[in-house]
Formats: structure tokens, sequence, C-alpha cells
């Protein structure tokens, strides 16, 4: 009976101190534990965007795509296989965490056989390749560049979520603030609003296929609707790896300008 | 006829042994595009000015650390006669490791980071034969040559050998819409094959320095080539009745340097290079017309600037300077060039509107190309706009009536 009693009043205590864990866990504590979700020191995979206007006539494009984490930093360079359009065009950037410092950026122009340095920060707002993702979505974004706020709990098919508001800090951004769900086992969003400047929603992301490679999470299907238009991308990721054997010397205008590593 | 047997055939025989090399663990690819494009003049004769297709056809193979690749074009052009059949574009294999890429064969060289405006970029001189009314990258010719780079994560070292040098192609056939010959009013004769002997002396090397660093790109060249361009030298007859015009080229070299540095919204380019003996046209009252190599100075200054929401606004200004000036030179002491380029991507990037206009600061002239590029399919873009020339004076002043509709259908694959 005393040992029982132990056993409960033990349980009682775990319970007490994850509760408080949970409780004591900051909107930008969330964020941080989600910029810095376990992937590696290095990934590359292969995207597919299905752009999907609201006729239902679709558009592809295909890229493959490799980063490298240099510290707090990421060096990523792209190649685009598909439209043949803009195959072989090159896009090089390397981001930085430090808030308030310029990302750097290049694009490689084959049929220029150029490489052109381009904005570090303007781009950001704009859409990638004409999908419904932002450069800012590709990209990563510093933890202190919003607002964080925890606003809840939630149960999402199944899953434990946290309800994460965040809002730019600054202006100039495309939304006023997103609201995500992002599941507590795996650090991974399950969905994402995003809210324009008059409150209204105006983008919907949804992640799924999430599963386990080598070790680390990933959601490989992202489908993202801009409600106000219609427009929908759906993003799969084929064949990632990560920790590869790649050094910085990937990430060089040189190599954007070979066409492949 | 034998241009297409003979593509045929190198299409065919390339298909055959592509899966034999395939299994050898060689990569093929074979991409490329179909396009036709077709202008006609605004002004009242409303003849076509251009009436072409063609197809682009790209091969690569790609093993290890070496790899080639072909580009040619077969063209079916209804208006320059001559520029129908098969051309080879670039042909080039390439070696290359962590610290080395080498690249051998016909290739196209592009230096420095203006856009349209050569100063430092001289290696591959350009194809005028329908002047600017057709893609820039169209109209950079490749050069036949070596090209050895050092790699370094911060920096590339460059070396270029050109055995025998391309020049500019010139419109000089008389049928040509954009032919340069359009002014002249008396019987003339022109020789344009006065190049430089096929020899060892003769031949054009040089090397870049370039810095791709945090914040700032920058580059430094040197290039012992020739005035590309060439200078006709005109002398009328003894009777005055006829002209007789020799192109001439003459060595210079080039020493220059270039930069592109983000700020915010914005990317400042600027190039700056000095021409040593750079061949300059004699304006001589008699039929004693000469020429003489003069020291140049050449800049150019540009500001891109990303708003977002898919609009970029790109300006430029570039300037010329001619040192120890004569009176007689044809050319001005000081030439100015600018241009304004402004486009906007629309309905999920498959609507892209621009406008480029190269305005020559020094005759008051401009050519303005205003179109709309829509992308129908992920293969299929069509395109339509105006190009707009005017001046009275200046390198614009003989295409003012040159003005043209045109359309471009475009099937990439």
């Amino acid at each position: 009976m005393n040992t029982i009693k132990k056993i409960t009043g033990l349980m009682a205590v775990c319970l007490c101190s994850l509760a408080i864990q949970a409780q004591s866990l900051s909107g930008r504590d969330i964020a941080l534990k989600v910029k810095n979700r376990p992937d590696g020191d290095t990934r590359s995979s292969e995207m597919t965007m299905q752009l999907v206007n609201k006729n239902g006539s679709t558009r592809d494009r295909k890229i493959q795509s490799y980063s490298m984490d240099i510290g707090k930093d990421k060096k990523t360079i792209m190649f685009f296989l598909y439209p043949g359009d803009v195959k072989g065009t090159g896009f090089l950037t390397w981001d930085y965490d430090q808030v308030g410092k310029e990302d750097d950026k290049w694009l490689y122009l084959p049929a220029m056989k150029k490489t052109r340095r381009i904005s570090g920060s303007s781009s950001k707002t704009d859409y990638f390749m004409g999908s419904d993702f932002t450069y800012d979505d590709m990209g990563s974004r510093n933890v202190d560049e919003d607002e964080h706020k925890l606003l809840k709990e939630e149960i999402v098919d199944g899953h434990k979520c946290w309800v994460l508001e965040s809002t730019p800090k600054t202006q100039g951004e495309l939304y006023s603030r997103k609201v995500a769900w992002i599941r507590q086992d795996c650090l991974i969003a399950l969905k994402v609003e995003y809210y324009d400047k008059l409150n209204k929603l105006h983008r919907k992301l949804e992640m799924s296929n999430i599963e386990k490679v080598d070790g680390f999470w990933i959601a490989k299907k992202m489908h993202m609707t801009n409600v106000q238009t219609n427009h929908q991308t759906i993003l799969t990721i084929s064949n990632p790896k990560y920790n590869l054997k790649i050094d910085q010397s990937v990430f060089t205008v040189a190599k954007l300008e070979k066409g492949s590593l | 006829m034998k241009y297409f047997v003979g593509f045929l055939m190198l299409l065919f025989s390339t298909l055959s042994v592509w899966s034999q090399a395939d299994s050898a663990g060689i990569a093929f690819k074979y991409n490329g595009f179909i396009d036709s494009y077709h202008a006609l003049r605004s002004e009242s004769s409303n003849d076509w000015m251009s009436s072409r297709t063609r197809l682009r056809s790209e091969l690569s193979a790609d093993k290890g650390n070496s790899s080639m690749f072909i580009s040619f074009n077969a063209v079916y052009n209804s208006i320059l006669e001559d520029k129908t059949g098969l051309f080879l574009r670039e042909a080039f294999f390439r070696y290359n490791t962590e610290k080395w890429d080498l690249k051998a064969g016909r290739q196209i060289i592009t230096w420095g980071v203006a856009d349209g405006i050569r100063v430092t970029d001289l290696v591959s001189p350009m194809d005028y034969t329908e002047f600017l009314a057709q893609d820039y990258d169209d109209i950079r010719i490749p050069e036949n040559g070596i090209r050895l780079k050092y790699l370094h994560p911060k920096f590339n070292l460059e070396g270029v050998l050109i055995p025998v040098a391309e020049f500019f192609q010139l419109p000089i056939d008389a049928e040509n819409p954009w032919s340069v010959m359009s002014s002249v009013a008396m019987p003339y004769s022109l020789d344009m094959e006065n190049k430089p002997e096929r020899k060892l002396s003769n031949s054009e090397y040089g090397g870049r320095l370039s810095f791709f660093l945090s914040g700032i790109d920058a580059s430094l060249s040197a290039l012992h080539t020739w005035n590309k361009m060439p200078v006709i030298n005109k002398s009328l007859s003894a009777h005055g009745d006829s002209l007789s015009m020799q192109a001439h080229y003459e060595r210079m070299d080039m020493l220059g340097a270039d930069m592109s540095v983000p700020i915010g919204k914005f990317v400042i380019r600027a190039e700056a290079a000095a021409y040593l003996g750079e061949l300059q046209d004699l304006d001589m009252p008699s039929n004693l017309n000469t020429t003489v190599r003069k020291n140049t100075c050449n800049g150019l200054l540009g500001l891109d600037f990303y708003p977002g929401n898919d609009w970029t606004i790109m300006v430029q200004y570039s300037h010329k300077y001619i040192l120890d000036y004569d009176e007689v030179i044809s050319t001005k002491k000081n030439t100015g060039l600018a241009t304004f380029n402004i486009s906007k991507k629309l309905l999920q990037t498959t609507l892209t509107l621009s406008s480029f206009t190269y305005y020559d600061v020094t005759n008051n002239g401009f050519y303005n190309r205003t179109s709309a590029d829509y992308a129908i399919t992920d293969q299929i873009h069509i395109m339509g706009g105006y190009d707009w020339f005017h001046g009275d004076k200046g390198p614009f002043a003989m295409y003012k009536n040159n003005s043209e509709y045109f359309m471009k259908f475009k099937y990439s694959f």
C-alpha cells in the first residue's frame, strides 16, 4: 500500500513537472525548438512543385536542392530541372541567421551564360517560380524576426499540437500574422494559416506524409493554397538525404555555373 | 537541304550510341526549343523585317568529372537566305575537379556585370545581322578557345586563350532591312575580309580574377585583344563618284574591373576599363581618310531595384572618354549610352511585361523594345511587342524607319 502511494506520488510529481514545463514554454521557445529541429548538417532532395490554378490546369517545376548548415547560417544551392525554359538555371543563397544581416544571393542564367548578383532582402516576399511559396517560405527565417505567442494546445489528426501565432516585427512582410499547428512529437507544423494586412486568411499550408528518414523527421508533401485566388501549389519532396559528404566548395558561384555538383 | 540531311544523320547517330553510352555510365541529356519569330515594319511599306523559324538542339553528356556540350541551330530564314542552314553554336568539353575547371572548344565567354553594354565583356563578339532586334543571348558569338579556371571558395582565377579571334558580324547585305549600307547613296565597294592573319602572334588571351564574397562581388580583368567591331575606312574614288570601304582591325589591350554590391532592395553594379590603343575612325575631308589608335577610358554604373511583388527596375549609364583627342576623330571625345529596363511578372509569373530602352545620350536617339511574354503551358510561350527606333544622329538614326511589331512563338523541350 505504501509502495502504491509512493508510485502515485511520484507520477503526480512527474505529471506536474511536465505540465509546468509545457506551461513554461514560451512562444519563442517553441519557435526555436522548431527551427533547431535536427535535420543533419547537410541535406539534399529533389522537389517537385505542381502549380494548380483555379480552373484546375497544372504546371510543374522540378528542382534539385542541396543545403548545408554553417553554425547558425545556411547555404543552399538549387538547380532547376524543369520546365525546359528554365532548365539549367541555378540559385545560390547564403542565408544568415543574424537579424539585419542581408542574405547573399546569386542567380545563374544559362541562356545569358551569366551569374547575376540579386538583392538579398527584397525577393523574400516574391513568390518562388510562380508557386504559392515565397522565397521566405523556402528559406530559413530568424526566430527573432517575429513575435511568437503560444495560443493554446490542440489535438489535430490525433497529434498533440502547439498552436503558435507569429507576428512580424517589421513592416514589409507578405503576412500580418501566421498561425501554426505544430506537432509536439516531431516539431513539424501540420498546418499554417497566413493572414494578410487586413487580417483576412490569405494562404493555407497543409503538411503531410510526415515520416522519419535517416533518423530525421520530414514532411514529404506540402500543400499551399492561396484561398483568395484559389491557386494552389503541391510541393513533393523525393529522395531526401541527410549528412551528405559535401563541403562548402559546393556552395559557390563556380558550382552554380557548372549546373550540377 | 544537305544541312538538314547532315543534321538528321548527326541526330540519329547520336541517338544510336545513346543507349550504349548510357550503359557505360554516361548521362546524356537532350533538350532545346523551337521558336518562330516574325516582325513587320510599322511604317507604310509594312514589309516583313524578319521571318525565321529555328530548332535549337542542346546535347550534353556527363560522367564523373568530365562532360561535353553541343548546341546548334537549324534555321529557316525567309528574309536572309544565307542565314538558312545548320549552324554550330557551342561545342566544348569540360574537365572539372575541386580546384580546376577546364573548358575547351567553341564557347560563349561572358565577363563583367553590365547588361547589354560591353565594357569589360570583350571576349565574345556580337552578331548584329538584325542589329539589336533579337534576343541578347542570340547576339553573342561563341569563340573557339580554351578557358581554364582555378577555383577557390572565395575567388576564381580564369585564363582564356583564343587562337583565332572572332569579330562582329555586321549587316552589309543590301537586301537585309538592317543593312548598315542602306544610307550609302553612291556606288560602293566594301572589303570586310581584312582580318588579322591566323598566326600565333595574333591570338587573343587574357585573364580574370573574380571574388564572390559576402556583400560584394568584384573582378579584375585583362585582355590582349582586337577592336572586334571593325572601323570602316572610307575613301572616295578619284572622280568622286564611288566609295571604297575597308574594314580595319587592330590590336588593343583592355584592363578592367567590375563589382556588384547589394544594399537592401538595390544592387549597385559598376565596371571600368581602359582600352589601350583602341582604333578610331578619322573623319578627314579628303580621300586620305585613315585611322588612329587612342587610349580610352570606359565606365559603367548600374542600379537594380527589386521593390518586391515581382517588379524589377534596372538603370545603367556608360561613358567613353577618348584620351589625347584629335578633332578629326569621327567619334566625339565624350560619348554616353544609358539603358532603362522595367519588368513585372503577373498571373503567377505566367505573364511578363517588360520594356527595355537603349538611350544614346550623345545623339539623343533611342531604341525601345516593349514586350509581353505569356506562358500558355510549361512548354509554350507566346511573345509580342514593338521595337521603336528614334534619332537623327548616332547608331539608331539609320534605323529610324525600322520600327516594327514582332511576335514570337516558342516551344521548349
